[in-house]
């Protein structure tokens, strides 16, 4: 037995043998000079720097915190987080939108995507042998990026002075554990966040076994990429057909797609085989997470770089750093982590680019 | 001013062209000043070393009175000119390195040398300065350089507003070094600096701007601020785009710097409250480095007012000052017996110091009040560990901070720091290399003797352990002697052996006073006659056959910093053929080796240290060397083909060289030895079967993994220990022979015995079940029959699959009969009794050659004298120095001669799976049976 982390309708699911990463010599010299970029301004606010969405729709969300045991292979558990419930609440009406996720814990766990101006009420919940283990109780959900106050920190209380705001408090459903977190994507927070457990196991949280996931706030600003000649080029934030959310672990990547047409989204386990249609827009999240530090690369793609204004073809990201880019997809290639550990570990996975 | 920054494409031109003539004549156009600063380089009570500010003309900034971490920020302006002189008053050279404005400069001498530097200011922004040599010690600060016209970085406002800002709208600047696993801090009011130490508590009024300036030294980090948000910072000649919004930064590098501005809560959904500052690299956040930036509503009481962390002025041994929080330091390094180093180690065993008269010969025991911390830097090593609790009072962190014991879930580079507060004995250590053991004691000034407390726990999961009791002082004593080369057994001096142990009073179980090295002396003597040296020769017994190859991993030359050399035996006579020290690549702790299939050649793992190194058998020469990964433990090949694995004991793999074209490091791969997303499970020492099925102790993850070495898939990873102390039992090495797998658990006292599916079989306790060690006495108890095996660690079975000869460092070898997995015979060793391995004996059977850490002899065991398959008569054959300061040498033996012994090899290789590929040349040696050793199974 496998972990059980890769519905069967996936056919790019990786196999979980330990896998042979094989070392291959790298051709540094063909980095190339980046280019200053000048036409930059549209890539955090839109052209008018109108918020997408003032409206302010507001999400119920209900996460569950549950492990996942090894197979014969062995080792120690990991953990990861269910979608129970994401209702959008927004003018008097609500949306249940709970079918675009899988219906059981993934890592990495739900991507919660939402759009500058809206709220969230998120609920966790889990039965981690509540009374026996006290490090188990002790889950939470921790968030960056968007606004909240400190009593939804996630932190334990010798942190935020408060309480303990994992999932322990008074369960009212039998054995069950909750807590409930409330967020603001408030103007200024577009972008893509991680969000992980902080209090659990270690009591430093098992942030780096399982529990994290991603949070995209979409200002529907137009998206910047690169053609041919190294030269910027500007879309329209629909053009962005699928986003792939790339975790970088100390030993694999571990990914998760959206299609932007409907909202669904796949869990594609550990170093995946990414698939994107010939000339069609993508976007990658890419959320470093652990104890190392990674160099990303998409052989043969350059695209501009939020941090430096620059032309970039391979990027340096620490442990939840967070690294957003989109390309056009026009040719198959491989992604990788150029890191030394990394690379002896076959930390890589194919980008597939095919016809429609 | 605030106004959104809402740029069309055109105004973020229109506004690039504005830019550029600024950067590139502001520094000119406007008036610049001249700086003439004094700084001065100081050793601070605890050992750390600190920059002091004397006088600064050209600024009206107010600075500390005394040496400080970080050093006083220099606040220029651009295009300004600065003058320093340094003057070194510490022991060792300092310097003054600033990346892209002061490089490659000259030092000044120790003891008061004096050296000048000069620049112009004109690269805007934050920029460390730095000592190269003593960086990690805290040899750092920042030089901050500021646009003319006073502004700095733009904030965002809670409703997303970029606003821009002038050093006037500050209501503070934080300086925060990330430096090991610890933040050093300064705040900057009203141009006046204020040290805050150790990880302190930033404090801020709610709505107030301020200014971080986020530092690094030596090693990565990524600064993460709770419920905040700020601007990337982009290179001047990059501006001109919106800018990015981060919350987390990563630093790496050499040194390193990020500044930004917030606003302090900002945001409706935001407000007060104690937000979490941190390290994101996991391993970090788990060995402290993390505090808090305090933001407090507008008229709380000390609204705004930050709180200073330990200090090195503060509350340790030997200070005058008993009530501010102090802290002791520790380079973590790669250094015999001095692995966890004082900061002050050399004025601690100074002879003439303040505590000479207490005789305290290690460097790795420090003493503080209740509330100061101890902290760790990984400073003078080249690879990873970990900083773990080994045993701590009983009851210590009752106050919830959730910091004792003390652990890291993953090994990685960085440090430490740990706030003590329950008097008595604390022990740390590595639990890669587990010999490297650092204590703090935390006396209460109000009772007399130094605090032991009246009972510990082990990390074993021992509880209530009695301070008074045999392993209490059994461990003590351990301690000691590894911590303190003087106290290693030297077998080339006659004197008898006598370990000093402090002369210090001791408070243990019950309040009672003892003097501890009257009670160490009095339980396990004080003058030990050591047995004197005899070889087989002498004692007739047979030679043995070709050479053996031991790591005396603690030898030092004198061309090299690193200690380490491979002593070369001629068994045939029973002398040093050779020296190799391999000073051209500083060779670093040289742990353990396997030969090629024809014996040519020798691989080398370093076990402090990322490499593999191939020698050349013949004349020692060096071959080649191979990043391979942190801390390589084992090495060997696989029968089949003759492929190199290397267990990579500081990470999660084992890696495969193959054997042809074995120079070319991307033909190797990596066999990773848990699942994506598992704990990694960090292999010490493998062993592989005929059939190649790898064998790793996977002691992160307490099991015995089983990996086809041709695919890589995990077949088994059964439990490991388990029968004395199953929270961590530390399997460390296997040993196979005939249809079996043997894990020696290092803190389990045990050897867990597999079928090589990895099914269980059976475990072999290695210590008595009555020992009590709050009522065993020694000598008055039996003592072989209580401590048979503690601490096993190399475990070898015969080349017939017959009988296990297990090094335990407790100081025992023991002899285990497969057919029976009992115990046949307990032989004698020395302190830090580690490896062993088989070779052919002349005319038939083996010998089993056992190697000391802490002492300089080679002990050769012969398991079966009579060859009647009886090993209750296992013997000592005889027993051989290690130390020849004559022997030929690629660098000359300069101390510590023939210690260290850790890894042996045999050559020829005489293993089953092995001696039947050998060449021709090594099998005229061999008796018929030795050339097949083909295991009788039962």
């Amino acid at each position: 037995m496998k972990y059980n982390l890769c519905p069967s309708m996936v056919l790019n699911c990786q196999k979980h043998i330990a896998m042979m990463g094989t070392l291959v010599r790298k051709n540094r010299s063909t980095r190339l000079l980046s280019v200053v970029m000048l036409t930059l301004a549209f890539f955090l606010l839109g052209a008018n720097g109108a918020f997408a969405d003032d409206s302010g729709k507001t999400h119920l969300i209900e996460l569950w915190a549950e492990r996942i045991m090894p197979g014969y292979e062995g080792g120690n558990d990991l953990f990861a987080y269910r979608m129970k419930k994401h209702l959008i609440q927004e003018d008097g009406s609500e949306t249940d939108v709970t079918w675009r996720y899988p219906d059981e814990p993934t890592i990495p766990g739900p991507t919660i995507v939402i759009d500058e101006g809206d709220q969230v009420e998120l609920t966790l919940r889990h039965k981690f042998d509540p009374g026996d283990d006290e490090t188990l109780e002790q889950v939470s959900v921790h968030v960056h990026g968007v606004h909240y106050d400190i009593e939804s920190d996630g932190t334990l209380e010798y942190i935020n002075l408060v309480r303990d705001q994992s999932a322990i408090n008074s369960p009212t459903e039998g054995m069950v554990m909750s807590y409930v977190y409330h967020w603001t994507a408030a103007p200024g927070t577009a972008g893509t966040w991680p969000y992980h457990d902080h209090n659990m196991l270690t009591l430093n949280g098992a942030e780096d076994r399982g529990l994290y996931g991603a949070v995209i706030v979409n200002d529907h600003a137009d998206i910047e990429t690169v053609n041919g000649e190294a030269n910027t080029t500007t879309s329209p934030f629909s053009n962005v057909g699928k986003e792939y959310v790339l975790f970088i672990g100390d030993d694999a990547f571990w990914g998760t797609e959206i299609d932007n047409r409907t909202g669904q989204q796949t869990p594609l386990g550990d170093n995946p085989t990414l698939s994107a249609a010939r000339n069609s827009y993508v976007r990658f999240h890419l959320i470093a997470l652990g104890t190392n530090s990674h160099l990303f690369r998409l052989a043969g793609y350059r695209w501009p770089d939020s941090e430096t204004n620059l032309v970039i073809q391979d990027k340096a990201i620490g442990a939840l750093e967070k690294h957003v880019f989109a390309i056009r997809a026009n040719h198959s290639s491989v992604y990788e982590d150029l890191a030394f550990a990394s690379r002896w570990l076959g930390m890589q996975g194919q980008f597939k680019v095919t016809r429609r | 001013m605030k106004s959104p920054i809402i740029l069309s494409t055109s105004k973020a031109m229109a506004a690039l062209i504005c830019l550029i003539p600024t950067l590139f004549f502001s520094g000119i156009v406007l008036a610049s000043t001249t700086h003439t600063i004094h700084i001065t380089a100081e050793t601070l009570p605890n050992g750390q070393l600190g920059y002091k500010m004397t006088s600064h003309i050209g600024s009206s900034q107010n600075y500390p009175a005394d040496a400080v971490i970080p050093g006083p920020t220099f606040f220029v302006q651009q295009g300004d000119t600065v003058d320093i002189e340094l003057t070194n008053n510490t022991g060792v050279p300092v310097g003054l390195n600033i990346p892209g404005i002061l490089t490659g400069t000259a030092e000044a001498a120790a003891g008061g040398g004096v050296q000048n530097y000069s620049f112009t200011a004109n690269l805007l922004g934050t920029h460390p300065y730095y000592d190269e040599g003593s960086a990690f010690l805290g040899l750092f600060g920042a030089l901050i350089v500021d646009a003319a016209d006073g502004s700095v970085q733009s904030f965002v406002d809670g409703d997303g507003t970029i606003t821009p800002t002038n050093v006037a709208d500050l209501a503070k600047q934080y300086v925060l070094f990330m430096v090991g696993s610890t933040f050093w801090g300064a705040e900057i009011v009203n141009d006046t600096q204020t040290p805050l130490w150790a990880n302190p508590v930033l404090g801020a009024t709610l709505d107030d701007v301020v200014r971080f300036h986020v530092l690094s030294i030596g090693h990565d980090h990524t600064f993460h601020l709770h419920a905040h948000r700020w601007l990337e910072d982009v290179a001047p000649a990059n501006q001109g785009a919106a800018p990015s919004i981060i919350d987390t930064k990563l630093l790496s590098g050499t040194a390193d710097s990020h500044a930004f501005t917030l606003k302090a809560g900002t945001g409706t959904d935001v407000g007060a409250g104690s937000w979490h500052m941190h390290c994101h690299i996991v391993s970090h956040m788990e060995s402290g480095m993390q505090s808090r930036f305090r933001v407090d509503e507008d008229g709380a009481p000390e609204s705004g007012v930050s709180v200073a962390g330990a200090t090195p002025y503060g509350a340790i041994l030997l200070s005058e000052n008993t009530t501010d929080p102090g802290v002791v330091t520790f380079e973590i390094s790669d250094e015999p017996g001095s692995w966890f180093r004082s900061a002050r180690g050399g004025a601690i065993v100074d002879p003439t110091g303040p505590l000479g008269a207490a005789n305290i010969k290690t460097q790795s025991l420090e003493v503080i009040a209740p509330g100061s911390s101890v902290h760790f830097v990984m400073s003078d090593t080249n690879t990873v560990h970990t900083v773990t609790s080994l045993l701590w009072p009983s009851g210590a962190d009752e106050g919830e901070q959730h910091a004792i014991p003390f652990d890291q879930s993953k090994a990685y580079v960085g440090g430490g720091i740990v706030q003590l507060n329950t008097p008595g004995l604390y022990v740390f250590t590595c639990k890669i290399h587990p010999y490297m053991f650092g204590a703090v004691i935390v006396d209460d000034p109000a009772t007399p003797g130094f605090d032991l407390g009246e009972h510990f726990d082990l990390v074993t999961g021992a509880t209530g352990v009695p301070t008074a009791g045999d392993l209490a002082t059994r461990l003590l004593r351990t301690f000691f002697v590894a911590t303190a080369p003087e106290n290693w057994q030297d077998y080339t001096d006659p004197t008898d052996w006598h370990p000093a142990y402090p002369n210090v009073p001791v408070r243990i179980t019950g309040g009672a006073v003892l003097n501890l090295q009257e009670v160490l002396e009095e339980r396990y003597g004080a003058g030990i006659a050591l047995d004197p040296l005899t070889t087989p020769a002498e004692n007739g017994y047979p030679s043995g056959v070709g050479e053996v190859w031991i790591n005396t991993q603690f030898e030092k030359t004198a061309s090299k910093t690193k200690p380490g050399t491979i002593t070369v035996l001629d068994a045939t006579s029973w002398t040093i053929k050779r020296k190799v020290a391999l000073p051209e690549i500083n060779m670093n702790n040289p742990h353990n080796m396997w030969s090629s299939k024809n014996q040519y050649t020798v691989y080398q793992t370093q076990w402090f240290d990322d490499k593999l190194t191939f020698i050349d058998q013949k004349d020692g020469r060096m071959i080649h060397n191979m990043r391979v990964g942190d801390a390589p433990a084992h090495v060997m090949t696989i029968p089949s083909n003759d492929d190199v694995t290397v267990t990579i004991n500081g990470e999660n793999r084992v890696v495969k060289i193959p054997a042809i074209g074995i120079k070319n490091p991307w033909r190797s791969s990596g066999m990773p030895s848990q699942l994506p997303g598992q704990l990694p499970a960090n292999p010490h020492g493998h062993w592989i079967t005929p059939d190649g099925i790898i064998v790793t102790p996977n002691i992160n993850t307490a099991d015995t993994g089983f990996y086809d070495g041709s695919s890589g898939e995990i077949l088994a990873r059964p439990a490991a220990g388990g029968v004395n102390f199953p929270a961590v039992p530390l399997p460390i090495a296997v040993g196979i022979g005939g249809e079996k797998a043997y894990t020696a658990n290092l803190l389990d006292h045990s050897l867990s015995v597999y079928d090589l599916a990895g099914n269980p079989i059976t475990d072999i306790n290695l210590i008595s079940t009555s020992y009590d060690p709050a009522t065993f006495i020694p000598g008055v108890t039996n003592e072989a029959a209580s401590q048979s095996g503690l601490f096993p660690i190399q475990t070898p079975v015969d080349p017939t699959g017959r009988v296990v000869v297990l090094a335990a460092t407790g100081g025992t070898i023991v002899v285990v009969d497969t057919s029976t997995d009992s115990i046949a015979a307990v032989l004698p060793c020395d302190p830090g009794c580690h490896g062993a391995n088989f070779g052919a004996k002349a005319g038939g059977g083996y010998y089993a050659y056992v190697t000391n850490k802490f002492s300089n002899r080679l002990l050769v065991v012969d398991p079966d004298p009579d060859d009647d398959g009886d090993f209750t008569d296992a013997v000592i054959a005889g027993s051989i120095s290690m130390a020849d300061n004559n022997a030929p040498t690629d660098d000359a033996v300069a101390s510590l001669a023939g210690m260290g012994g850790q890894g042996v090899l045999a050559i020829p290789n005489v293993y089953n799976g092995w001696v039947q590929n050998l060449p021709s040349e090594w099998k005229t040696g061999l008796t018929a049976a030795q050339q097949n050793a083909t295991p009788e199974i039962e």
